[in-house]
């Protein structure tokens, strides 16, 4: 909503025509002859030997999931082996441009693509950088396991580099510890960074916004290099690949940001089109599009520069790629690539193609460049069917050689988890503190004196009680949304790579106002409005801290969630283990759990980010804690989901001493705190019901003089029960409350768990109140549905025990329990 | 090799039990089969005997200590034998609460409703909280006034048991009540006695002071009244007359009149089920199966052994099991389960010429039946007066769970079925 660009209805209602040009499909028209003045002839030889080492890189895979072994040697692989053999011109031809600061995010197909990008790399680095690569890469335990084949030292370096290459992503799909990623990424997952090759993805489409992400990387913080997103042409059917391609394309970038951060995105998104998504043929029976290029017509009027390019040619495949790439470097991305392919094998070794016949294929085989491209060099002179073979010949002996390693057990053991049980555990979060990922000086638009927003907390009270001891009106007192506001502000003067984005972010400040003050502060590229893409919002941010960025990102309410469920549930949670800890991922999600809105904008899903391992997920209820832990998660290196709540933006600290301080602190995630010290029965709260239950504590007092502890939980994951287990010993007692729906909540989690480790102190089972299992009724109705202090005191005579002369309303008994779960709710 | 003799667990439900009297002590020399000491439960009495040769070389337990099943009671070994191994851990015997004789009292007004070992469940509902607390201080916590939810005790309940007693938490319970309105003062005039009075002091025995519980909870507690009626018993006298032989010839058990008498009120009951019931405040809770109950007068006074399933038995089989019931109770070997479980009771002092009495219900059972002694009458019968064996029958039954006119009804089934037995025999 910038107030800069006017929307002029005259203007806009003048009648007229979209006008689209024509894309280009199948244009390149070169003789080999006349490539020859645009490549030495050792170049086009090397295009076909790189095409061949993925040939039969892949046809061993093949061999070894069909048959138990090859070249003689046995093993048995459990795992999965989605094989491109046939698509090698496609991946050839894209990498032979590239270099270590082009990024490269593929698909559960990219066993190909990981070799060829590799490959083009070595071949331009020089000997010194990749043996510093070799020996510096975890520890040299894959430089190690290379050693022992006698031969390897004899190499030369780039030899070295590429057997180094194919044995590090081969001891990845066999999941050993000498891998790339210690065996935890796995076939679908090669990566190697110091190459520029980063996680695939085993989501169809899942590499789009993360690729989208490490683009906004690059364009942020000036790095050099494109980004591609490497996906399969099924992947245009799903939604957050649109997102993504929505996201990537928005005016802004071109008309909103500024100077050198003006222009548009250097990211590719190239559709490697072998015509099948598994066995659904894409072109003629899954899409409509009839040439997969048609999709970047519609989506800006640059029609994302797309072009079918035919993926059986390296050569077509390079033209077509130098011509794409000055786009993207003249900033007029996206770009969007059709690259036309055909994979021979079956999606895995368990297809047996049922979907398309043997002529198909046999016609397909018959144009196989592995054929018909050194047809072509034998043709012009520049290679000869002996020397082909020789090549062929060299390169199996070097696959085999290869395989012998990884197989072997005492070179390439798995990661142990006899001897280090918590092996993995240790990679779940990286639980590093950095206060600035880059050492250069934050872009902001004022000083910090300067900002309005600051001026006006200035002017307000940081406790809710004044010197005169009364509550401070709501006006001139410090809220939960100053809280995170000034955690934000802080970390934006510190860390340069900190952007904010998601739904209404700029000028409007957030929906809730947490943002008021930030676009007085910050330039567009740090701060903006992102499409309504909740997956590509989320999924970028994944890509933005695996290139090596920090991201808040907000959802605005917290029912979006669903939208970016793999985002959240398969990307942001599982990269720093999947990468062996090698990758980072410092993201905040900011997710706001309403009220007042009905069935889809009062929710509190706790406990589906709870559930999922690899996630931090925080909930303060007070200014203080806000503040705090927001610091906390953007100090740290982990994800966080940072759940607010709307019944209380605008509470004041009423628990802190002294209120919220002025400067910077932390508050470590996962520790709970007691608000309320009591005696006679503990309450553990998640987020708002924080209030509720400091009511209810003042009637169990009041009225029935039990006195009331209360802790606020905080954080959910991580958690330390020690002062819940303290509090029990105390008490004997606890309730738990929340305003999220009773069933499998985190509350039912923590009861269990409680259950478990107090069940010695425990003087009745612990109590769970929270929301009904129904929908979120509207506003007049909620007090049935959400957690009400009278419950906690229904619920305690109910279940701890009897309070004289109460008379419950709510039912807590067994007999209810029984009742609403067998009808489900 | 010396070894420990135990407190014998008698009975699933038992936890524990009182030495009643020890025979033997410290330094005697003991024969396997000696008696070593008489113990009892709330229910009934037993005699240890010692099942190795030696000497007693340490006794844990004084008379009068309630132990904890299982628990070490003596050590009986050769003389100068090391024991050390048994004397490591503190034995703590039960304190006993000083108001155990105290008549139960109402239950507890406080919410939480009942008494934690009244009622059908075998279980104590108590939590883990409470029971380690009950544990420590060596607590029956069976004996504490439950306030937790769900009738459950809990932590404070224990704490109150142990610093107040039984007997100021009852009271309390019983303030939580009305206070009874202050009795009405009356003045008597001195009269000095002429010497002074002569009497001796005994304590009582535990099963005394659950009998006393008992009966005070039944008083205290239920509706009850009595009916009486009285029927011809000239049937089932002449048919236990014509069996009789069979009897003596061991071809069928003993079967008596209160036998004949158990076995219809066995099948009468089927008829009347409020009778055949428990009545527990808010519920009535019927059984589907008639577990009757006898009333048994033995040395250490009355036992009310429950004969499950009766209604399933013939005569024959109910006979020979009511006997092995009352000779276990006089021996005191009857085992603790077979003392409670019954859902009706027959008490019948007919054999000591009682003619009629009001027994007192077995509470929360609904009724019980009072038999008494076989008496001639006469009765008009064309004109003339006739003699005819006569029975009365008193019906005992709670108000609160029957009326009177269902009272009158099932003593009416019962005579009715008593009086025309072989019809009662025949089709039951």
């Amino acid at each position: 909503m910038p107030k800069s660009q006017f929307l002029d209805p005259a203007e806009l209602r003048k009648s007229g025509a979209i006008k689209f040009k024509d894309i280009p499909v199948n244009a390149y028209d070169r003789t080999i002859e006349q490539e020859r003045n645009n490549f030495s002839d050792e170049e086009l030889v090397r295009i076909y030997h790189d095409m061949a080492v993925i040939r039969e890189f892949e046809s061993m895979l093949n061999s070894i999931k069909t048959a138990g072994s090859y070249n003689g040697i046995e093993y048995a692989y459990p795992g999965p082996a989605h094989l491109s053999i046939g698509q090698e011109a496609a991946a050839v031809g894209q990498a032979l441009i590239l270099d270590k600061d082009d990024f490269i995010f593929g698909s559960h197909r990219s066993h190909g693509e990981i070799i060829a990008k590799a490959f083009s790399c070595i071949e331009k680095m020089a000997d010194a950088e990749l043996e510093a690569i070799m020996t510096g890469y975890m520890e040299s335990k894959v430089l190690r396991a290379c050693e022992s084949f006698k031969g390897f030292n004899d190499f030369g370096v780039k030899e070295k580099a590429r057997f180094f290459f194919l044995y590090g992503a081969l001891a990845e799909i066999f999941a050993k510890d000498t891998g790339f990623s210690r065996g935890l990424g796995g076939s679908m997952h090669a990566f190697f960074v110091p190459f520029g090759i980063y996680p695939s993805n085993a989501i169809v489409g899942g590499s789009a916004d993360i690729a989208l992400g490490a683009a906004l990387y690059k364009k942020v913080n000036r790095e050099k290099g494109i980004v591609i997103a490497n996906i399969g042409d099924a992947s245009l059917g799903c939604g957050p690949v649109w997102e993504a391609i929505m996201f990537s394309t928005m005016d802004q970038f071109k008309k909103l940001w500024k100077g050198e951060y003006g222009g548009g995105l250097p990211l590719l998104f190239n559709f490697f089109n072998n015509q099948y998504g598994m066995g659904g043929q894409t072109c003629g029976e899954t899409m409509g599009y009839g040439i997969l290029a048609r999709a970047g017509a519609g989506v800006n009027p640059e029609q994302m520069h797309a072009e079918r390019v035919d993926g059986f040619n390296p050569l077509a495949v390079i033209e077509c790629m130098r011509r794409k790439y000055e786009i993207l470097k003249k900033k007029e991305g996206p770009v969007l690539l059709d690259v036309l392919t055909y994979r021979y094998c079956g999606h895995s070794p368990s297809d047996s193609s049922t979907y398309r016949t043997p002529e198909e294929v046999k016609a397909w085989q018959d144009a196989d460049p592995l054929i018909t491209y050194r047809q072509e060099l034998v043709d012009a002179g520049i290679f000869t069917h002996d020397k082909a073979e020789e090549m062929l010949e060299a390169i199996r002996r070097q696959v085999t050689e290869v395989v012998k390693l990884a197989v072997d057990e005492k070179v390439s053991p798995r990661v142990s988890l006899e001897a280090n049980p918590d092996a993995i555990e240790e990679l779940m979060f990286s639980n590093k503190k950095v206060a600035k990922l880059s050492g250069r000086k934050p872009e902001v638009l004022q000083s910090k004196e300067d900002n309005p927003r600051v001026h006006q907390i200035a002017r307000k009270a940081r406790f809710y009680l004044g010197e005169d001891g009364k509550p401070v009106s709501k006006n001139r007192v410090y809220q939960l949304r100053d809280g995170i506001f000034e955690a934000l502000l802080d970390k934006f003067y510190e860390d340069p790579t900190l952007i904010a984005y998601g739904e209404d972010n700029r000028d409007w400040g957030g929906a809730f106002a947490v943002y008021r003050g930030l676009t007085e502060a910050l330039p567009y590229h740090r701060l903006f409005n992102a499409s309504i893409s909740e997956g590509a919002i989320v999924g970028s941010a994944v890509g933005y801290a695996l290139a090596g960025g920090r991201a808040v990102v907000e959802l605005m309410y917290f029912d979006f969630l669903g939208r970016a469920g793999d985002e959240v549930f398969n990307q942001l949670s599982k990269w720093q283990a999947m990468t062996a800890g090698q990758l980072k991922m410092p993201v905040v999600l900011r997710v706001s759990a309403g009220s007042k809105y009905g069935a889809q904008h009062s929710q509190d899903w706790t406990a589906l980010c709870a559930h999922i391992p690899g996630l931090k997920v925080v909930f303060p209820a007070t200014p203080y804690d806000a503040k705090g832990l927001m610091a906390a998660a953007l100090n740290g290196t982990d994800p966080v989901v940072f759940i607010e709540s709307q019944r209380i933006y605008d509470v004041p600290e009423m628990f802190h001493e002294g209120g919220v301080p002025e400067g910077s602190y932390e508050i470590e995630i996962g520790e709970p705190d007691v608000k309320l010290v009591g005696s006679d029965v503990t309450i553990l709260t998640v987020g708002a019901t924080l209030y509720r239950t400091v009511e209810a504590a003042k009637m169990l007092k009041d009225k029935y003089g039990v006195s009331a502890e209360i802790i606020d939980a905080r954080s959910i994951v991580p958690f330390n029960y020690e002062k819940v287990i303290e509090s029990v010993k105390k008490t004997g007692k606890i309730v738990l409350t929340a305003d999220a729906c009773r069933r499998n909540s985190v509350l039912k989690e923590m009861a269990s768990s409680i259950t478990e480790m107090c069940f010695y102190y425990l003087d009745a089972p612990p109590v769970v109140v929270g929301a009904k299992n129904w929908i979120t009724p509207a506003f007049e109705l909620e007090k049935y549905f959400f957690p009400q202090p009278e419950w906690i005191i229904d619920a305690i005579h109910q279940k701890i025990m009897p309070l004289k002369g109460h008379v419950p309303r709510t039912p807590f008994t067994t007999a209810e329990m029984i009742r609403a779960n067998k009808k489900g709710v | 090799m010396a070894e420990a003799v135990i407190m014998p667990r008698q009975g699933q439900t038992v936890e524990s039990c009182i030495i009643t009297k020890w025979h033997k002590k410290e330094g005697d020399e003991v024969k396997a089969g000696d008696l070593l000491f008489t113990y009892e439960t709330d229910k009934s009495t037993f005699d240890e005997e010692a099942k190795v040769e030696g000497y007693v070389l340490k006794i844990f337990y004084d008379e009068d200590d309630d132990v904890p099943c299982l628990e070490t009671v003596c050590i009986i070994g050769q003389k100068g034998e090391d024991i050390s191994k048994f004397l490591k851990k503190e034995r703590k015997a039960i304190p006993a609460a000083p108001e155990k004789e105290q008549a139960q009292a109402a239950a507890p007004a406080v919410e939480g409703g009942q008494r934690a070992d009244e009622g059908a469940t075998s279980y104590i509902k108590i939590s883990r909280r409470a029971k380690n607390l009950a544990e420590k201080l060596g607590i029956d916590y069976s004996k504490a006034i439950p306030t937790g939810a769900e009738g459950r005790i809990i932590e404070r309940d224990i704490e109150a048991l142990a610093s107040d007693g039984v007997l100021a938490l009852r009271e309390r319970a019983a303030d939580a009540k009305e206070a009874p309105a202050t009795p009405e003062k009356f003045v008597y005039a001195p009269a000095v006695p002429a010497q002074a009075p002569s009497y001796v002091d005994e304590k009582i025995s535990n099963m005394r002071k659950t009998i006393a519980r008992a009966m005070m909870n039944s008083l205290q507690t239920t509706a009850q009244l009595t009916h009486t009626a009285s029927f011809d018993a000239t049937e089932i006298l002449e048919f236990r007359k014509k069996i009789k032989p069979l009897s003596e010839k061991g071809e069928l058990n003993n079967i008596t009149i209160n036998d004949i008498i158990m076995f219809v009120v066995s099948r009468v009951l089927k008829r009347h089920r409020a009778f055949n019931a428990h009545m527990l405040g808010d519920t009535i809770r019927y059984y589907s199966d008639v577990n009757l109950a006898m009333a048994v007068d033995t040395p250490r006074g009355l036992m009310v052994p429950v004969c499950f399933n009766a209604d399933k038995k013939s005569l024959n089989q109910l006979a020979g099991e009511l006997k092995a019931l009352a000779s276990e109770c006089q021996k005191g070997t009857i085992s603790p389960d077979l003392l409670s479980g019954g859902s009706f009771t027959v008490s019948n002092l007919g054999i000591y010429g009682t003619e009629s009495f009001t027994p007192i219900l077995n509470a929360p059972q609904t009724g019980i039946l009072g038999v008494g002694c076989v008496v001639t009458r006469v009765r008009e019968a064309e004109g003339q007066l006739k003699p005819y064996p006569c029975m009365t029958l008193s019906l005992t039954y709670d108000h609160r769970a029957v009326d009177g006119a269902g009272a009158a009804k099932f003593l009416q089934d019962i005579c009715k079925s008593l009086e025309n037995f072989t019809v009662t025999l025949a089709t039951n």
